[in-house]
C-alpha cells in the first residue's frame, strides 16, 4: 500500500457549511437500497396506477354498473389509500433512516469524525423526506389528474380541494416518517419500530377512536388530529370521528412531532456508539 | 493545533460499568511521531480506553487530551485530524466502497471528498471501489477501513486490533503501512493483544492489564527493564541450580527440566559464574546470554501484577 496522499488543506469558511452534504449522504443511503426503493415505488406510484387503472377499466367495461373513475369521491378513496400505504412506507423508511447506521456500526464511524451527533440526527429528517415525498407527490399527481380527467358526469374536485388534499397527504406521510425516525433512533431497532408503529397506526388508532367513552382524551391520538385537519370533502363520513378544534389538532401533531424528534435526538446524542 | 510532544495524554482516566472498573486511573502518554502499542490481554480495557478517547463512550473520572486539545470539551476540533478504526471497520454493505467513503467524507470538511480517489489508490482498492462492500473479503474491508482513516489526512491514527482477520501477507503489509505512516510524520497508536506484532511494529508501548497501565516506555526500555538473562544447560542440573541460586550475581533462577534460566543482577558476572560451575565439578554444556523478548517481559509484568492484586 502506498500511503502518500494529497497535502492537507486548511479548513475554509465554506467547509463548515456541511449540512447539505450530510443530507445528500442520507439520500444516498436510502436510494441505493433496491428493495426499499421497489417497496416505496409499489406502495405509492404503483398503488395510484393500479387503483385508477382498475377504476378506469371497470367504467370502460360496464359504464352502467361502474361509475366514472374520477370525481371527488374517487379522489377521496385515492387519498385514503395513498395516506394509509404512504404512512406504512414512511414508517419503514423512517425506521431504516433511524436505525441502519446503528445496526451496521457505521454510526460509530461517523461519530469518530468529530461531527456533532445532533447534526447527524437532524440530517436524517430532510434526507428521508427528500427521498420519500417525491414518490408520494407523483402518486398524488396521478390521482389528481385521474380525478379531474375521468370525472365525466361526476363533480370534478376544485383546484383548492386538490391543493389541500395534496398538502394533507404529504403532511400525513411526513408525520409517519418523523415518528418512525424518532422511535428508531430511540430503540436502535428497525424491526421493533416498524412493528410498534404499524400496530399503533393500523390497529390501535381505529380502535381507540371508536371507543366513545374515552371522550376528549382521544384528541391526543394523531389519527384524530389528521381527521380534523383533512379536507372535509374527502372524509368518508363527511366529519371527523372526534370533535376537536383545528388549533388543538395542530398542537397535538406538533407535540407528537416534537417529542419524537426530541427523544430520538437525545438518544442519538447520548448513546454509547 | 498545538505541537505538543504527546498526541494522547490521559490523567486518572477511569471507566466503570456498574461496579466493575474496566479502565482504572490510566496515565497514558503517546509520543508524537511514533508507532505506539497499547498492549494487553483480551478484556484488559484497551477498546474501552480508545472509545473514551474518541467520544464513543464517556469517562467516569479523569482527563484526556488529543493532539493537545482537551476532550470532550474540544472533541470536534481534535477529531478533525484523527482517523480511527474501532474494533472492526463497519460499512453499509449495500453501498460501494467509494460510496461508503462519501458517506463519511460528508461528515468531514468539504475538501475531503476530493481525497477519495487518492486514498483508494493508496490502499490498492481503486479497481474494486465501485463494487458493493458486501462482496468484499475481510482483507478488502480492512483496506477500505484504512482508506477511510486516511481521508482525514490524520496526524494521529488510532487502530484497535488492526491485525485481526488479516492473513500473514496482510499482516506484513500492514506492518509496512504503519512504518510508512510514521515516516510521513504521523503518529499511529494501535491496540493489540499480539505481543509479537507490537514488538515488530511499534517504537514504544504501554502494557495494560485489568484496566491499569503496568508498564510504559520504549520497546528497548521495557525489554531491558527485565535485566540480563542467561540460559544454562549443565549436569547435574539440581547442583547447578543450587549453586546459581546461592550467587549474589543471580537474582532469580527458573528451571524447565532440562535447562536453567537465570536473571542476573550483575550482567558482568557471566565468566565468574561459568568458572564457579566448572570448579564445582558441573559439566557445563551450554551457557548463553539471552535477549529478553517483549513477550517475556509482558508475562513477567502481568504475572507480577496478578500476584500483587
Amino acid at each position: 500500500m502506498n500511503t502518500t496522499v494529497a497535502l492537507p488543506k486548511p479548513p475554509t469558511i465554506r467547509s463548515t457549511f456541511r449540512r447539505p452534504r450530510l443530507i445528500r449522504a442520507e439520500v444516498l443511503k436510502l436510494r441505493k437500497r433496491r428493495g426499499l426503493v421497489a417497496t416505496v415505488t409499489a406502495m405509492t406510484v404503483g398503488t395510484a396506477v393500479v387503483l385508477y387503472g382498475v377504476l378506469i377499466s371497470l367504467h370502460a367495461a360496464n359504464p352502467a354498473h361502474h361509475g366514472p373513475a374520477g370525481g371527488v369521491s374517487n379522489l377521496s378513496h385515492g387519498v385514503f389509500l395513498l395516506g394509509a400505504l404512504g404512512t406504512v412506507v414512511a414508517i419503514i423508511l423512517g425506521a431504516s433512516a433511524g436505525a441502519d447506521d446503528l445496526n451496521t456500526g457505521v454510526f460509530r464511524e461517523l461519530v469518530v469524525t468529530g461531527r456533532s451527533r445532533w447534526s447527524l440526527f437532524w440530517a436524517r429528517i430532510p434526507g428521508g423526506l427528500v427521498f420519500l415525498l417525491p414518490f408520494v407527490a407523483v402518486a398524488y399527481t396521478l390521482a389528481a389528474v385521474a380525478s379531474v380527467g375521468f370525472a365525466d358526469s361526476l363533480a370534478a374536485p376544485s383546484t383548492r380541494l386538490l391543493v389541500e388534499s395534496g398538502i394533507f397527504l404529504l403532511a400525513e406521510v411526513a408525520f409517519g416518517f418523523v415518528l418512525a425516525l424518532g422511535l428508531a433512533s430511540l430503540l436502535g431497532s428497525r424491526a421493533q419500530t416498524i412493528g410498534i408503529l404499524l400496530a399503533f397506526r393500523l390497529a390501535l388508532t381505529p380502535l381507540i377512536l371508536s371507543i366513545k367513552f374515552l371522550g376528549t382524551s382521544r384528541e391526543s391520538i394523531p389519527g384524530a388530529a389528521f381527521d380534523r385537519i383533512s379536507p372535509q370533502a374527502i372524509l368518508d363520513s363527511g366529519r371527523p370521528q372526534v370533535g376537536m378544534s383545528l388549533v388543538a389538532a395542530i398542537v397535538v401533531l406538533a407535540l407528537w412531532t416534537g417529542i419524537a424528534l426530541a427523544i430520538g435526538g437525545w438518544r442519538t446524542a447520548t448513546r454509547d456508539a | 493545533m498545538n505541537e505538543t510532544p504527546f498526541v494522547v495524554e490521559t490523567s486518572g482516566l477511569t471507566k466503570r460499568f456498574g461496579d466493575r472498573e474496566v479502565v482504572k486511573d490510566v496515565e497514558l502518554h503517546v509520543p508524537r511521531g511514533s508507532a505506539f502499542g497499547y498492549l494487553g490481554p483480551n478484556g484488559a480495557g484497551k477498546t474501552t480506553l480508545i472509545r473514551m478517547l474518541l467520544g464513543l463512550t464517556s469517562a467516569n473520572a479523569g482527563s484526556m487530551r488529543l493532539l493537545g486539545l482537551p476532550v470532550p470539551e474540544r472533541r470536534a476540533e481534535a477529531l478533525r485530524r484523527v482517523g480511527a478504526i474501532v474494533e472492526e471497520p463497519s460499512f453499509h454493505g449495500h453501498l460501494t466502497g467509494r460510496e461508503n467513503l462519501h458517506i463519511v467524507a460528508a461528515a468531514r470538511e468539504a475538501e475531503v471528498h476530493a481525497r477519495i480517489p487518492t486514498v483508494l489508490e493508496a490502499v490498492g482498492l481503486s479497481g474494486r471501489a465501485d463494487e458493493r462492500v458486501k462482496t468484499y473479503s475481510m482483507g478488502m474491508r480492512q483496506r477500505l477501513g484504512v482508506a477511510r482513516v486516511l481521508l482525514a489526512d490524520p496526524e494521529l491514527l488510532i487502530l484497535d486490533e488492526p491485525a485481526n482477520g488479516l492473513d500473514p501477507a496482510g499482516i506484513l503489509e500492514f506492518r509496512g503501512l504503519v512504518r510508512r505512516l510514521v515516516d510521513e510524520g504521523r503518529t499511529v497508536m494501535l491496540s493489540s493483544h499480539l505481543l509479537d506484532e507490537v514488538e515488530k511494529t511499534c517504537d514504544a508501548v504501554a502494557i495494560v492489564d485489568r484496566g491499569q497501565i503496568v508498564a510504559q516506555g520504549t520497546i528497548a526500555e521495557l525489554r531491558d527493564g527485565g535485566g540480563s538473562h542467561i540460559l544454562i544447560e549443565a549436569e547435574p542440573i539440581e547442583h547447578a541450580r543450587a549453586l546459581l541460586a546461592a550467587s549474589r550475581a543471580v537474582s532469580e533462577v527458573s528451571d524447565d527440566g532440562s535447562m536453567l534460566r537465570a536473571r542476573l543482577s550483575d550482567p558482568g558476572a557471566v565468566p565468574e559464574l561459568n568458572r564457579r560451575l566448572v570448579e564445582a565439578g558441573i559439566a557445563v554444556r551450554r551457557l548463553e546470554p539471552v535477549q529478553a523478548s517483549l513477550e517475556q517481559r509482558f508475562l513477567e509484568i502481568t504475572s507480577r501484577f496478578e500476584k500483587a492484586a
